[in-house]
C-alpha cells in the first residue's frame, strides 16, 4: 500500500511554527520529516502475517507516536481496523474508548467503521446471534475482509466452547441460535463434536470434551521447593 | 544577551565528558537569574543546541523558556520542541537536574490540557517517565502527570504499562495519593476490579495527620468497587491512619447509605437510595459505578443460591433474583458462568441448573507455575522488608525516638539503645 500523504492548511501552519524550532543540524535530517505522510507499514504487516491478536497494541502505539508529533491523523486512520482489533483480542473496554473518541464527521463518512463497531456493540450486549448479523450484514473491503473472516472462526469456535461448559442438555433451536447457523447445519457441527441427538424433544445432550491436564513434575520444581523451605527457616 | 550567547557557546564547548558536565553545571546555575529573564528571547539559541549531546544545556534554557509565558501561536511549536527533546535527550544528564526536568514536562502536560490535546502529551510523557527514573521500582512527580493524561484522552491501555511496575521507592506522599486515585480510575475504567480496589485501598490506609481530599474521592470509589466485587465494605484495617478512621464516613454518607441498602439485597429498596442521591452521585462523577452496583446485585443474588441449593429452576432463580421470566435468568446465569463467576450447568430439557464445586483441582502444571510465581514474588518482597526493617533501625531519628522512652524503664534492663541517643 502506498503511503498516505496528508495536506491541509492547519499541518502547513504547524510546519511554519516549528520550522521556528528547526533542531541542531536541522539541514540533514527533519523530525517532523514523516508529518507529511503518514507511515501505516506496521499495521500493513501484521495484517499480511495474519497477526491479528497484535494489530490493536500496533495500531495504539503508532496512534500515540502521530498523536505526540502534533499530526492530526484522524482522516487517513484505519479506525475499522483498529476498532477489529481490540474486538478480536475481545477488550471491548478499548473497543469503546476508542469509539466514543473517533469525530462525528468520520463516522458519518466511513460506514464500514460503523459496521465494525456494531459486531463490538452485540459482544458488549451479550447479544450473541447478532453478532453473527453484524458480520453477515456488511460488505466487506478488502483489506479487512481476511481479519473478518478470522474473527467469525474464532467466535464460533467460542460460542461452541460455552455452549459445551455451560449446558448439559439445549435446545436444537437455541444452538442454531448461538452458532449462527441453521438448525440442520448446527445439528451435524454439534454430532461432529460428539453431541447426541434426542429427536424427540429436538434437544442435544453435551458431551463435555475430556480434558487433559499436565502433572509430570520435573527436577527444577525440587531446587524451587528447597528455595521456599530455605527462605522459611531463616 | 550577550551572556546567553557566551553561555551557549560554553554548552556546546563543555558537553563531552562527565567532569565537564558538571563544570557547566556549576556555569549554568549561576546563570539561572539571567536565563529567566531573557526567557521570551530564547527559542532562537535552542535552535543552536542539540538535545541529545547538550541535553543538560538545552534543559536549563528550555526550563527557563517554559516558565515565561508562552503565547497562543508558540503553543504547539514549543510543544514539539519539547517532544523532540525528551525522545532525544540524555538521561544520565537529566539525573543532574531533576528538578529542571520535571518542571519542564508540567509545563508540558499544562499546555496540552490548556490546548484540548491530552493525547498528544502521552507518549512524550511515558518517554520522560522511563528517563526520570532511576528504577522502575521509584515513583516519580510525573506517574500522576501521565495517568492523568491518559484518563483525559481515554487511552486507559496505555496507562497499564506504567501502572504495572511495582512501586517500593516513594519521594513525595502526594504523589503517592494521586498515583494510585488516578490508578485505581484507570482500572475501574478497564474493569479490572481487584487492581482498582488495591490502588484505592492504598490511598485509604495511607499515613496521613489529616484528611485530603484525594482520599475522601478514593474512599468513595472505594466503597462502591468493593461492593461490585465482593458485595460488601471491609472495616478499615489497623493501620489506617486515625484522621481517616474518624472522619472519612462524614464525608461519604450517602456511599455508606447505598452500601447499607446492598447489604438488605433487595432491588426497589437500592434503587430508591440512588433516585434519591442521584444529584451528589453524578456531581462527583460517580453515577456510571453506582449503575454498576445496582445490576451487580443481580449477581449477587444468584451467588448466595449457590451456597444453599444443589439444583434449582430457572423459574426459582427467576423469583429470588427478581428477575421477569425463565429465560431472562437462564441469560443471567449463562452470563454468568461465561465470565468465572460461578459454576454451573444448565439443563434446557428441565429446566433446572446444577450449582457444581470449583472444578480447579490445584494439581495441573499451569497453576503450579501460577503458585510457584507468586511464592518467588512473596519472598522478594519479604526480603524487601527486611533490609527496609534493618535500615529503619539504623535511623537516628528512630533510635532517638526509642532512646527517649528507654528512660522509663529500669536501667537494669538490656540496653540496646546507646546513651547517646537519650
Amino acid at each position: 500500500m502506498e503511503e498516505l500523504s496528508v495536506h491541509s492548511r492547519e499541518e502547513k501552519n504547524v510546519e511554519e511554527i516549528a520550522r521556528r524550532f528547526v533542531p541542531y543540524g536541522g539541514r540533514k535530517k527533519s523530525p517532523l520529516g514523516f508529518y507529511l505522510a503518514m507511515d501505516l507499514s506496521p499495521i500493513q504487516k501484521d495484517l499480511a502475517s495474519k497477526c491479528y491478536s497484535a494489530v490493536a497494541d500496533t495500531c495504539d502505539d503508532l496512534m500515540l507516536k502521530l498523536a505526540s508529533r502534533g499530526i492530526r491523523y484522524q482522516d487517513e486512520w484505519p479506525f475499522a481496523i483498529h476498532l477489529l482489533g481490540h474486538v478480536f483480542a475481545n477488550d471491548l473496554n478499548s473497543a469503546r474508548f476508542l469509539w466514543k473518541s473517533i469525530p462525528l464527521e468520520i463516522k458519518e463518512s466511513r460506514p464500514e467503521i460503523v459496521a465494525v463497531w456494531k459486531i463490538g456493540q452485540c459482544l458488549w450486549t451479550r447479544d450473541y446471534a447478532g453478532v453473527y448479523d453484524a458480520i453477515r450484514g456488511f460488505d466487506w473491503s478488502a483489506e479487512i475482509t481476511a481479519m473478518v473472516v478470522a474473527f467469525s472462526e474464532n467466535y464460533t469456535k467460542k460460542m461452541f466452547q460455552m455452549l459445551n461448559s455451560a449446558y448439559s442438555t439445549i435446545s436444537v433451536t437455541d444452538v442454531a441460535h448461538f452458532l449462527g447457523m441453521s438448525e440442520d447445519r448446527a445439528i451435524d457441527y454439534a454430532l461432529q463434536h460428539g453431541w447426541k441427538l434426542d429427536s424427540s424433544c429436538k434437544m442435544v445432550i453435551v458431551k463435555k470434551p475430556k480434558t487433559v491436564t499436565e502433572r509430570k513434575l520435573d527436577p527444577s520444581k525440587l531446587q524451587r521447593l528447597t528455595e521456599y523451605v530455605f527462605h522459611l527457616e531463616h | 544577551m550577550e551572556s546567553i550567547e557566551v553561555l551557549v557557546a560554553h554548552i556546546q564547548g563543555l558537553s563531552r565528558s562527565p567532569d565537564e558536565v558538571s563544570h557547566l553545571h556549576s556555569l549554568l546555575k549561576q546563570s539561572e537569574d539571567a536565563l529567566r529573564s531573557h526567557a521570551a528571547r530564547l527559542a532562537p539559541f535552542l535552535s543552536q543546541l542539540d538535545p541529545s549531546i547538550h541535553t543538560l544545556g538545552y534543559l536549563f534554557l528550555l526550563e527557563a523558556y517554559s516558565s515565561g509565558s508562552i503565547s497562543g501561536e508558540e503553543a504547539s511549536g514549543f510543544l514539539l520542541t519539547v517532544v523532540e527533546f525528551i525522545n532525544s535527550c540524555s538521561a544520565e544528564q537529566i539525573q543532574l537536574a531533576p528538578e529542571k526536568f520535571i518542571s519542564v514536562c508540567k509545563s508540558f502536560k499544562d499546555q496540552v490540557m490548556q490546548l484540548g490535546v491530552p493525547m498528544q502529551g502521552i507518549a512524550p510523557l511515558w518517554m520522560a517517565v522511563r528517563k526520570l527514573q532511576t528504577s522502575t521500582e521509584q515513583l516519580t512527580t510525573l506517574h500522576s502527570d501521565y495517568l492523568l493524561l491518559c484518563l483525559l484522552a481515554k487511552c486507559y491501555k496505555a496507562g497499564l504499562s506504567i501502572l504495572d511496575d511495582d512501586i517500593f521507592e516513594v519521594d513525595h506522599p502526594r504523589d503517592h495519593f494521586l498515583y494510585c486515585y488516578y490508578g485505581g480510575m484507570i482500572n475501574i475504567g478497564l474493569k479490572r476490579f481487584e487492581k482498582a480496589l488495591a490502588c484505592l485501598h492504598n490511598v485509604v490506609t495511607a499515613p496521613m495527620t489529616t484528611l485530603n481530599a484525594i482520599c475522601v474521592e478514593a474512599y468513595k470509589k472505594y466503597i462502591l468497587v468493593s461492593l461490585i466485587l465482593n458485595g460488601q465494605v471491609p472495616s478499615f484495617p489497623k493501620y489506617t491512619s486515625s484522621a481517616a478512621h474518624r472522619n472519612l464516613k462524614n464525608y461519604t454518607q450517602p456511599y455508606v447509605d447505598l452500601a447499607n441498602f446492598y447489604a438488605s439485597g433487595k432491588f426497589s429498596e437500592l434503587e430508591a437510595c440512588i433516585q434519591t442521591n442521584q444529584e451528589k452521585f453524578l456531581s462527583d462523577s460517580n453515577l456510571g459505578l453506582v449503575k454498576q452496583v445496582l445490576s451487580s446485585l443481580y449477581k449477587r443474588n444468584i451467588q448466595r443460591l449457590t451456597q444453599t441449593y444443589l439444583t434449582l429452576s430457572l423459574q426459582d432463580i427467576a423469583n429470588v433474583a427478581q428477575l421477569n421470566n425463565p429465560k431472562e435468568a437462564e441469560m443471567h446465569v449463562l452470563q454468568m458462568i461465561q465470565d468465572g463467576e460461578i459454576f454451573a450447568t444448565i439443563n434446557q430439557k428441565d429446566g433446572m441448573v446444577s450449582f457444581h464445586e470449583d472444578p480447579e483441582q490445584y494439581k495441573s502444571c499451569g497453576m503450579t507455575e501460577h503458585i510457584d510465581f507468586s511464592i518467588q514474588r512473596l519472598m522478594a518482597l519479604s526480603k524487601k522488608l527486611s533490609s527496609l526493617d534493618d535500615n529503619l533501625s539504623c535511623d537516628p531519628q528512630y533510635l532517638s525516638k526509642v532512646g527517649k522512652e528507654r528512660q522509663k524503664f529500669d536501667f537494669d534492663e538490656f540496653d540496646s539503645v546507646s546513651h547517646k541517643f537519650m
